[in-house]
């Protein structure tokens, strides 16, 4: 579904992505683990057009997307729902969710998405008319998770979907991720829980330095002695 | 001299005075709070668009005689076209730059502008005939004139169309939400470019607006726009930079300032009235008075 290869991303002189390869199956949940700097971040803001990259190729579902506009890449499909789950401070809930069904014209349906959605987090339906920088961090969080959906996605890319949660919370963001693939919607998820991520996913790829260091099977990798000692703290 | 024996009535006709010069200020500092609160382009021609909108009303209606209810549009089509033309001209290569940068291109701008007005139609004042009758309408005891009353209910339905377009419709939750956080904006497919432009052309069309409102009202000068600017940017902070319901509050306070300020105290004192408020303001409050709160985290 998702071919990435030979991907290189810059800021300014400093290479941040160096070479990366991988691929994501359709209905897949594929993460990517690593310590800070390792490419994580700035692969998935490749993947959705924010930072178009130095080199190499993306292709989604065949259509090459390397350097597309993020407008096109989200038409396409792919949502991104970024770190630091970045919810428009000053607008309401409920235009935080209208924002994520921008490019989408089906009145009706966008309605019946977001009574869905208030279905399953009836917290963000009786906080709809609050404004969304006073929710407090997990509400922020499902409501930045929420947004993604809006756009009806085949692919939503998490980053850093646990930063800054209570232990609660987090357990509570993945049981949502795991849901969100239950649907059939393809995931890649960044995750510096390395642990909660490898238990999570199907397959997964480390990232050391702007390359793919390791890849296979969220329980291969559970299991691999220099996964365990560099990224499990075991 | 009047204001010395204050009375009821005068103070009624301070009132309104200062109510109908209030709508316009607060469409100049909406359309600033677009432009310097939202976007943060410190736009010091942002006066330029008030005069170019006075301008553009005398040539319609003095030099081309055109109907005066029609030259009021077109001067504010016109206003949003040269927005626009800045934007896309200037300002799209400075995305990014340094808030100095942009500082002096605008100022560059504004000096560009005012003497392109200075050449084409001379520094003579100009004044724009209106169809208004020139007897004043009576109210009891207050007068007001029937084009000021114009200027008043434009200037209003402009800030009532002003607030729909930005909370009601696509575009202008698409405006804030890109000015909130750009990045993000993009990951929900904004065309960011297309919402510069588009804001930019707003704000400059209401500082069109104000001008075409109150060009005929007053007379049209090439400097006109100097005091305009200053004035925009003391609303737009006094209202909390960035608070379009702040920039309208601010404008009334503003003018309400002025129009009390000459009434009573001295009318030479004007314009100083006004920016006096606005250092005893910031001085208790250096957020304005409206500034957002948001919870981080």
């Amino acid at each position: 579904m998702l071919k990435i290869e030979g991907l290189v991303c810059r800021y300014g002189k400093v290479a941040a992505v160096r070479e990366l390869s991988m691929e994501v199956a359709q209905g897949e949940l594929v993460s990517l683990i690593g310590a800070n700097g390792a490419g994580k971040t700035t692969t998935l803001k490749a993947i959705s057009g924010v930072l178009p990259p130095v080199a190499g190729r993306i292709t989604f579902l065949g259509e090459d997307i390397t350097r597309a506009a993020p407008k096109r890449i989200l038409q396409l499909g792919i949502a991104h729902c970024p770190e630091g789950r970045r919810v428009f401070p000053h607008m309401s809930v409920l235009e935080n969710l209208e924002m994520g069904s921008y490019l989408r014209a089906d009145r009706a349906d966008i309605t019946t998405d977001m009574q869905n959605l208030f279905e399953r987090f009836p917290i963000l339906h009786s906080r709809r008319h609050q404004a969304a920088g006073t929710l407090s961090g997990g509400e922020q969080q499902m409501l930045a998770i929420s947004r993604a959906l809006m756009s009806r996605p085949k692919l939503v890319l998490f980053d850093e979907p646990s930063l800054g949660l209570a232990p609660n919370l987090v357990e509570r963001t993945f049981e949502i991720i795991k849901g969100i693939r239950a649907q059939g919607v393809t995931v890649v998820m960044v995750e510096q829980n390395a642990f909660a991520a490898l238990e999570l996913s199907d397959r997964s790829y480390v990232l050391d330095q702007g390359r793919v260091t390791m890849t296979g099977t969220g329980s291969e990798l559970l299991n691999n002695p220099h996964v365990k000692a560099a990224y499990l703290g075991a | 001299m009047r204001g010395k024996i204050p009375n009821m009535d005068q103070l009624l006709q301070h009132i309104l005075n200062a109510l109908i010069l209030g709508g316009t200020y607060a469409l100049l500092g909406i359309g600033l709070t677009l432009i310097f609160g939202i976007m943060r382009v410190v736009n010091f021609a942002h006066g330029e668009l008030y005069a170019f909108g006075a301008y553009m009303m005398y040539l319609w209606v003095m030099v081309l005689g055109a109907n005066f209810y029609l030259a009021l549009p077109l001067a504010v089509l016109l206003g949003v076209m040269l927005g626009a033309a800045m934007e896309l001209v200037l300002l799209r290569r400075l995305r990014g730059a340094d808030i100095d940068t942009t500082m002096l291109v605008m100022i560059g701008a504004w000096i560009t502008l005012q003497n392109v007005e200075q050449m084409t139609w001379s520094g003579v004042a100009k004044s724009i005939n209106t169809p208004f009758p020139s007897s004043p309408l009576v109210l009891g005891s207050v007068s007001l004139s029937w084009n000021r009353l114009f200027v008043f209910v434009v200037a209003l339905a402009l800030i009532g169309a002003t607030y729909a377009v930005i909370n009601r419709t696509k575009l202008g939750k698409a405006m804030r939400a890109t000015f909130q956080d750009r990045d993000t904006a993009a990951l929900m497919g904004v065309d960011i470019n297309w919402i510069h432009t588009a804001t930019f052309a707003l704000g400059s069309g209401l500082a069109a607006a104000a001008g075409a409102l109150l060009g005929p009202v007053f007379v049209v000068v090439p400097t006109m726009g100097d005091l305009a600017s200053l004035k925009a940017f003391a609303i737009v902070i006094l209202g909390g930079l960035g608070s379009i319901p702040g920039a309208t509050i601010g404008g009334f306070i503003l003018a309400f300032m002025e129009e009390l300020g000459a009434g009573y105290v001295s009318s030479g004192y004007r314009d100083a009235m006004g920016f006096l408020l606005i250092i005893v303001i910031l001085l208790v409050k250096p957020t304005g008075l409206f500034a957002q709160k948001e919870r981080i985290g």
